[in-house]
């Protein structure tokens, strides 16, 4: 049995936080600066009352309103989230029951950052080519915003709240893999909250915030990212993942029609779409309305890739997601006949 | 990438005038000098083959005349 990925749909959370609202807190930062190295004009945060599984069930209600599954036909949730709603029970549990998917379905979360989709896709088309699973609901779910300093300008222009679903059933064909994973824990410390588990418990003293050389103020409770540490990684892992990819599957990088990238930022991107002579064409990008949203960059720019008739029957799509960890991943999607487009 | 050349994008990095640095400048006296571009910097060195950089290296770099030696230009 194969796996098909059918569906996918995202919700952002209704709080929209703009790049010239932010550059009025740091005058010394232009709307133009930002947008040339971020590419995000717009970035979506959580309500204070709103998580990720609040996120997650939004996103998975739009996915069963769009007619392309109901709860019933769900027997597996997969769920990747930093940001759980507890430390115990598992947040996917919760979100079984809020959807009333049946309680014969397996459930579990999964800690994964910016490679986490395609981990997700890769569990799913485990379960399903073992026959444990034969309608998969993937759902990726961040607020990282809860983690952010507001004082943290690293991290406020780049991140954004969002949850995605996506729909992974049984099929004839092949359509997604072969897959290439990596992990690298030695950098872990260079995207980090550092307190908050068990480890570093939140104490008054973790909850004391200090200023960077940079000028970015953050305590222990927050989000801190190394971001010429995080690039020097992405340099690395990237282009291998890439070429790694392309080994396993046995196709050259001119045979690929789209690539989607971990959308991280312009930067970034821009430099790696060069580095590995990817045509500006076949490179998609999806984020200036939501920012990084950590592992549902990638189904988010899928969903807007169907929207404008990126993807076709045939279409050979190559997923690269990396980041926090060090973690990263990739795969191939091939769309084909049972890929129902229009659900999409 | 010939020096004048690098120096030129540091120029524009550093949204200087083109032609203002030369080399022995301490990089402490421009505020615009921080991670992003750093980040840019190494971009840089990577577009042009130059030496993989450490971001560690380049944070103890003081010197334009560092940066340019870290990065193999002579």
């Amino acid at each position: 049995m194969h796996a098909n990925l059918r569906a996918i749909e995202y919700h952002l959370p209704e709080t929209q936080v703009f790049t010239a609202n932010i550059t009025a807190e740091f005058p010394d930062w232009s709307v133009e600066k930002i947008d040339s190295k971020t590419g995000i004009s717009c970035r979506h945060i959580a309500a204070s009352d709103e998580c990720a599984s609040d996120l997650a069930v939004a996103a998975a209600e739009k996915l069963f309103a769009s007619g392309a599954a109901q709860p019933m036909d769900i027997d597996y949730v997969l769920l990747c989230t930093q940001s759980p709603d507890h430390f115990l029970p598992t947040t996917a549990c919760l979100i079984q029951d809020r959807l009333k998917i049946p309680t014969t379905a397996g459930a579990l979360d999964f800690n994964l950052g910016c490679s986490g989709y395609i981990y997700g896709l890769g569990l799913a088309a485990g379960l399903i080519s073992t026959e444990q699973a034969s309608s998969i609901l993937l759902l990726t779910a961040e607020t990282y915003s809860k983690f952010m300093n507001p004082r943290d300008r690293s991290v406020r222009t780049i991140f954004g709240d969002a949850a995605a679903a996506s729909l992974i059933q049984r099929g004839d064909a092949a359509s997604i893999g072969p897959f290439l994973y990596g992990t690298d824990g030695s950098g872990g410390r260079n995207l980090t909250v550092p307190a908050g588990g068990l480890r570093m418990p939140r104490t008054e003293r973790s909850a004391i915030a200090t200023e960077d050389k940079q000028g970015n103020v953050r305590s222990l409770n927050e989000l801190f990212m190394d971001g010429p540490e995080v690039f020097n990684f992405t340099l690395s892992a990237v282009p291998q993942s890439v070429n790694g990819i392309l080994e396993k599957s046995g196709l050259a990088l001119e045979e690929i029609d789209l690539f989607v990238f971990h959308q991280a930022n312009k930067y970034m991107l821009d430099h790696l779409r060069k580095r590995l002579g990817i045509p500006v064409e076949k490179f998609y990008l999806a984020f200036r309305h939501c920012g990084n949203t950590v592992s549902s960059t990638i189904p988010i720019a899928l969903k807007h890739a169907m929207e404008e008739g990126r993807l076709f029957p045939g279409a050979r799509v190559m997923l690269v997601g990396f980041g926090v960890g060090y973690s990263w991943g990739a795969t191939i999607l091939r769309w084909n006949a049972e890929s129902p487009i229009t659900a999409l | 990438m010939k020096r004048i050349e690098f120096l030129k994008s540091l120029d524009e990095m550093l949204e200087l005038e083109i032609g203002t640095l030369v080399g022995p400048e301490k990089l402490d006296d421009y505020p615009l000098w921080d991670s992003t571009a750093i980040i840019t910097f190494m971009a840089l060195a990577d577009s042009n083959n130059a030496a993989k950089l450490n971001p560690r290296s380049i944070a103890e770099c003081k010197s334009v005349d560092d940066l340019l030696k870290l990065a193999g230009i002579s």
